[in-house]
């Protein structure tokens, strides 16, 4: 049976050949669309590693404070201890510009056995960092005030650099090299991952380093997990006392409403996506539905021939599914060639997953597509009645 | 001539409604969104509102150092100081407007946070660029000297800090703490001119990194020559001057450059010092939209065929007459960009209410877009070639139609 099917595609390889590249294209477009919906659903449903809700951040300029490192540091000292006095605040750290969805990166590479760990994001915090977002610790501990003297420089680590690096062994209290390999840092422990570039991207790799006072004349930020109640109120007294403290200018955020910003970038311009191919491939659903019906009202004389001579209604109908569905095997066959090439390439840092379930996700699709637009002439066909068919020639 | 044509084209598109569906649907759907495309694009790329003179403008954006051993690469705003030291002294350039990137900051009216931006600007940066002053005027040379605590507002932020009130010149706007003076309110700017839209001006004496010698800083300038013609000379000469400018130790080359204003934002976004990006942008974009095209005009020529072949005993009785197949390809050509105008009309439709929809939910702060008659002729220009592109292939099969087979079907 199907030796004869492919006969007839064959047959009409050129009227084919549109159809084909047809199916081919529309696949293509509904694998870019399923690959990043993948992609984003594999992260997002991960587990977000911290809280944010009740989390501002304070970013001043610090060109007017003292630029004498003692003096500095009791400063910060200061700031830090009338901040915390505040009924309002619960928890207060100092951090580098990179804080969760702050549009701020900064990596390092790292060096274990001759191997290079590149794309690191190297965050600087404060002690209280971990209490402020609430992050969880996986093993290890966290950093302590006296760590800031000890020989090897601690750092903490978060799961999937742990996992890049030590496998599933042990990474507490193991060394591991900064990016030349001059320099030995001990690792303290190893947290969750924290989502800290939104719901849609992966943690990535990432390592925590303690602030220290050399590290307060690029200091510029401040985060604070407030407690309920703190509101405008609050908020524009604490503006006016971090703008009288540091003598400049300053601007409080609040990290849930970063996030929707954060979000928003990945959210809106999937939507229009998704719009535009939805809209495409209504298009092509229609197109499919036409050029199948009016194939099927050209062959009415071979239908009715068929018909005439005992086959049933519903093996009439099941050639006309059968002949679309395998033109559209032939195209996707083509398509997923070059659908491969992608998780192969590893382009674009996708996860090789998210492709292949796009790519199984997709031929489904086409497949539905393809069998829905051929249903109903092909119920058309098996209508035909033999004697009309055959009176027409 | 044409005029059969016309009437013989809407005959067969009543013939068969179903298929006049699909094209039309498929033809509007897909000019509806070049033609939305095309408006953004001529909003991000013509003159736009405070910004009319840009055919004999040059922009300044960023400054950029590398060593080309180590491989460092340090990119950045320029400083003030290198914008009046240098730029300034350049002898096409008949005014400079300086202005800082934007700055945050907050201020707290009736318990509700305000996130105001500012800008530091000089005096001629209001007189290049045409602000429409609602209320009061522009801040003078005086001012700046004397660092007055004077600030150009936005209409938004007048309401939103204000209220209701009429007239606010004279009143006090406080920003980090600083009670600044109302002396002008200006028509908001859309988010797409990002040199140019703030919620607050404010003069750049008040800004605490002016004095500073670096080279890099937190500012940007627009340059205008005398007129256009003197455009080349000026880039010549700031190309110049910027040879003689001290590279800092650390680094061997430094490039700063003054682009027009789409080149501007393609370096921004797609090139760097040494390559202004234009070619990489318009490739890709041109790229993108051919992508794009491709699912519809094939769709577009499966059922072209389709249609067109309905009709071979036509054909072959007009072959058979004598017709040449140069006449039958043109007729289906222009049946064909009569369907696609048809479909054009229907997209324009669709797209003055999808912009009527876009500019109602304010998905860019401020972005105005509009139907206005450059975006017209562009989308003129995509409905010839949407046309073609899918006319084309079908006249040409039909056109190499067998007469005796043609004939034979009936």
């Amino acid at each position: 049976m199907f030796k004869h099917l492919f006969k007839l595609i064959w047959n009409k390889r050129k009227q084919n050949f549109l159809f084909l590249s047809e199916i081919l294209v529309s696949f293509l477009v509904i694998f870019a669309v399923f690959s990043f919906l993948t992609y984003y659903y594999q992260n997002y449903s991960k587990p977000l590693g911290f809280d944010y809700k009740k989390v501002w951040s304070i970013y001043y300029e610090n060109g007017e404070l003292t630029k004498n490192r003692d003096s500095l540091a009791i400063f910060y000292e200061n700031l830090n201890k009338s901040l915390k006095s505040m009924p309002q605040i619960e928890e207060v750290t100092f951090s580098s510009g990179n804080f969760p969805y702050s549009d701020s990166f900064m990596s390092t590479g790292l060096t274990q056995n001759g191997k290079k760990f590149n794309m690191v994001s190297h965050f600087v915090v404060g002690t209280d960092y971990k209490k402020v977002w609430n992050v969880s610790l996986l093993e290890g501990r966290w950093f302590m005030p006296e760590d800031l003297v000890s020989k090897n420089k601690g750092i903490v680590i978060n799961e999937t650099l742990k996992k890049a690096v030590f496998g599933n062994t042990n990474a507490t209290g193991k060394l591991i090299g900064d990016y030349d390999d001059k320099e030995k840092m001990k690792v303290l422990g190893v947290v969750q991952d924290v989502k800290s570039n939104g719901d849609f991207a992966p943690a990535g790799n990432a390592m925590f380093v303690q602030l220290d006072s050399g590290y307060y004349r690029d200091t510029h930020n401040i985060l604070i997990k407030v407690r309920e109640g703190a509101d405008a109120n609050f908020e524009s007294q604490l503006y006016k006392f971090m703008a009288t403290s540091v003598k400049n200018a300053v601007e409080i955020k609040h990290l849930d409403q970063m996030r929707d910003s954060k979000n928003g970038v990945t959210i809106i311009p999937m939507v229009i996506f998704i719009i535009i191919a939805s809209f495409l491939i209504i298009n092509v659903a229609l197109g499919l539905f036409g050029v199948l019906w009016y194939n099927i009202n050209k062959r009415k004389a071979e239908i009715g021939l068929r018909r005439a001579i005992g086959a049933s209604g519903n093996s009439v109908s099941n050639q006309l599914i059968m002949e679309a569905m395998i033109l559209a095997t032939i195209s996707l066959i083509v398509g997923c060639f070059f659908a491969v090439q992608f998780p192969l390439m590893s382009v674009f840092n996708i996860p090789a997953s998210a492709y292949f379930i796009a790519i199984l996700l997709s031929v489904i699709f086409i497949y539905v597509l393809v069998l829905l637009c051929s249903l109903y002439p092909g119920k058309q066909a098996a209508a035909i009645h033999p004697a009309i068919a055959l009176h027409e020639e | 001539m044409l005029k059969n044509y016309f009437k013989i084209a809407i005959a067969v598109l009543k013939r068969r409604k179903f298929f006049t569906f699909i094209s039309l649907f498929g033809i509007s759907f897909t000019l509806t969104i070049l033609m939305v495309a095309t408006a953004f694009m001529d909003k991000v790329l013509s003159p736009d509102y405070p910004d009319y003179k840009r055919n004999r403008s040059l922009y300044v954006t960023s400054m950029e150092f590398k060593n080309s051993k180590e491989g460092w690469m340090n990119r950045s705003d320029v400083s003030y100081y290198f914008l009046d030291h240098y730029v300034s002294t350049l002898k096409t350039v008949q005014k400079i407007g300086i202005s800082s990137s934007a700055k945050a900051s907050n201020a707290y009216v009736n318990n509700k946070k305000l996130v105001i931006e500012y800008k530091y600007t000089n005096a001629d940066f209001w007189n290049i660029l045409e602000y429409k002053f609602l209320e009061g005027k522009a801040f003078q040379q005086r001012e700046i000297d004397n660092a007055e605590l004077v600030a150009v507002i936005s209409e938004e932020t007048k309401k939103d800090y204000f209220g209701d009130e009429q007239n606010v010149i004279g009143k006090y706007i406080s920003a980090d703490n600083i009670n600044y003076r109302v002396i002008g309110v200006v028509s908001n700017v859309s988010k797409t001119l990002q040199n140019f839209c703030a919620d607050m001006y404010i003069p750049y004496t008040l800004s605490k990194d002016y004095k500073s010698t670096n080279l890099m800083g937190g500012f940007g300038a627009v340059l205008l020559a005398k007129s256009e013609a003197d455009l080349p000379k000026m880039k010549r000469e700031y190309d110049l001057m910027i040879k003689k400018v001290p590279i800092p130790k650390d680094f061997d080359r430094l490039y700063c450059n003054a682009d027009p204003y789409f080149a501007s934002m393609t370096r921004r976004i797609a090139g760097d010092g040494t390559n202004d990006g234009l070619t990489k942008a318009i490739s890709i974009i041109s790229l993108f939209v051919l992508l794009f095209l491709l699912l519809p005009t094939i769709n577009l020529v499966n059922i072209n065929i389709t249609r067109i072949m309905e009709r071979s005993s036509e054909i072959g009785v007009r072959k058979a007459f004598g017709a040449s197949s140069k006449t039958l390809v043109y007729q289906f050509i222009i049946e064909n960009l009569i369907l696609t105008f048809l479909g054009a009309l229907i997209g324009l439709v669709l797209s003055v209410i999808v912009i009527y929809l876009i500019n109602g939910a304010n998905i860019v702060s401020n972005m105005r877009l509009s139907m206005n008659f450059t975006v017209l002729c562009y989308s003129l220009i995509a409905c010839v070639f949407f046309g073609l592109l899918s006319g084309v292939y079908p006249a040409w099969r039909m056109s190499k139609l067998n007469i005796v087979k043609a004939l034979k079907a009936q």
